[in-house]
């Protein structure tokens, strides 16, 4: 029997779920955008009627803005708000405003984020997506004079709660460095 | 070569996120103000709308070919239970078309004799629904014709049932349509039992219309049918509308309010028919009726 026990865990350092190591193959530009138009057009199939439905698309901008702030910023997120704004009929500037906060608290907590693993990015993430839908629901139920009712709160939730299963499709190409290789070629 | 890889110098040196978020949020809030409140803004929306057109077609065309291949296997099934419906009601109607053909030879002669102009038949369109946006605020629809195929805002949307809503925006390619139950649809109606002359209007939830501005003995129950009164102009006399589900009478303000139920239904059909009402005309009459109105 293997006597030899590893020694006890320092109580200093980093914890557990932080990996200061990963993610040092930055993203492929094609890779970047192509994913993120891939999820706008995503977004304009019917399936977003549920209101409560996760918005991938902040998800995807929200998430490039975390791991690829010098490619995907508040610009970004804006315009493919006004692209959705037009395309749901209804105010234009809604969906923008909600993205452009999206975008910005994800860049404002990047370096935070990118140390973390995915489900800790995702309880970060929780209160940007909250208060980035809030403030947009309060402008347009304000111009609407009408209160929508709180599905856009579960609609964040959802979106938070599937932000690790796509934040790790995402990953996927920089966890292989040879995937990267092939496909800059 | 070596620039290969590198992010161009503009998004190093840029303007602070802060900086960005203020000029974009401010540039959101102003988008939204302008947008609610006047219509400057539609040339933008429709540019963005027909740059958009082309991906919206590529991403549902998937659905609409299994639609196609669903309809197509289910051929069989469909126009067996189709021509079933279809007796049945050829049936039912003989005996209408015999008597409404003897009404209208009646009712022309009448007229005729009263010197009433005969009211032109409308041209209309069929269109299929491209998608349903999705919004919280409006009831709409988006259907594959526009502009081009002559719609134009303001005009009729009818299925079988009855009045499905109005065009409200249309792009050369597309259209938008806003649902009787979308609170910014008023329509001219009047009671069919009693041709009481009354104004409906959405009441933002599905499936609800508001009958609003009754006298609190206004003559009106429960179960009654409620048609277009032609008033206005855009929408034909005598289109069904919906079905009266319940009156709220105020005895303390002294006015009543209905609520009542579509008749078409715009969740189970893919295809609807756009009246070609005279637009401008309407808009015409309006003005007119407006200068002519304070006295």
């Amino acid at each position: 029997m293997d006597r030899s026990n590893p020694p006890a865990r320092p109580r200093l350092g980093p914890p557990a779920n932080v990996h200061p190591e990963r993610l040092a193959h930055p993203a492929h530009g094609a890779f970047v955008w192509g994913s993120l138009l891939g999820v706008w057009l995503l977004s304009l199939l019917p399936w977003r009627q549920w209101p409560a439905s996760p918005d991938v698309l902040a998800l995807v901008i929200a998430f490039w803005c975390a791991h690829e702030p010098r490619r995907v910023g508040l610009v970004t997120a804006f315009v493919f708000g006004l692209l959705l704004d037009v395309h749901d009929a209804g105010l234009l500037g809604g969906h923008a405003l909600a993205y452009t906060l999206v975008a910005y608290g994800s860049v404002a907590l990047h370096r935070r984020l990118q140390r973390f693993e995915l489900w800790s990015q995702a309880m970060h993430m929780l209160p940007v997506f909250l208060l980035s839908q809030f403030v947009s629901q309060i402008m347009l139920a304000w111009l609407a004079g009408r209160w929508p009712g709180w599905d856009w709160a579960l609609g964040a939730l959802l979106t938070v709660a599937i932000w690790p299963m796509v934040g790790w499709v995402l990953l996927l190409p920089q966890r292989h460095p040879d995937d990267v290789e092939s496909s800059a070629g | 070569m070596q620039r290969q890889g590198t992010t161009p110098p503009l998004f190093r040196r840029g303007p602070p996120a802060e900086v960005r978020l203020a000029v974009l949020v401010v540039l959101s809030l102003a988008l939204l103000l302008v947008d609610a409140r006047m219509r400057v803004l539609e040339p933008v929306r429709q540019l963005v709308a027909i740059a958009l057109y082309p991906f919206q077609r590529a991403v549902m065309a998937p659905r609409d070919l299994a639609q196609q291949i669903d309809e197509w296997v289910n051929a069989a099934n469909l126009i067996r239970s189709e021509n079933e419906a279809l007796q049945r009601q050829r049936i039912e109607l003989a005996q209408v078309t015999t008597h409404a053909a003897q009404l209208a030879a009646e009712n022309a002669q009448l007229r005729r004799l009263l010197g009433v102009a005969d009211q032109a038949p409308q041209p209309a369109t069929v269109v299929e629904v491209l998608y349903e946006p999705a919004d919280a605020f409006q009831q709409r629809l988006v259907f594959n014709k526009g502009r081009k195929a002559g719609l134009a805002a303001g005009m009729p949307v009818i299925d079988e049932g009855g009045v499905v809503g109005q065009i409200v925006r249309v792009t050369p390619m597309t259209a938008e349509a806003a649902l009787v139950t979308d609170e910014r649809v008023s329509i001219p109606v009047q009671v069919l039992r009693n041709g009481l002359r009354l104004i409906a209007f959405g009441a933002n939830t599905p499936g609800t219309i508001e009958v609003r501005y009754l006298a609190a003995n206004a003559d009106i129950r429960e179960g009654d049918t409620i048609v277009t009164s032609g008033v206005g102009g855009l929408f034909p006399a005598g289109l069904p509308v919906a079905r009266i589900t319940a009156v709220e009478r105020d005895t303390s303000s002294g006015f009543a309010r209905a609520l009542a139920e579509p008749l078409a239904h715009p969740e189970r059909y893919r295809h609807f028919l756009v009246l070609q009402a005279d637009v401008a005309q309407a808009e015409l009459d309006k003005q007119e009726a407006d200068l002519g109105g304070p006295q």
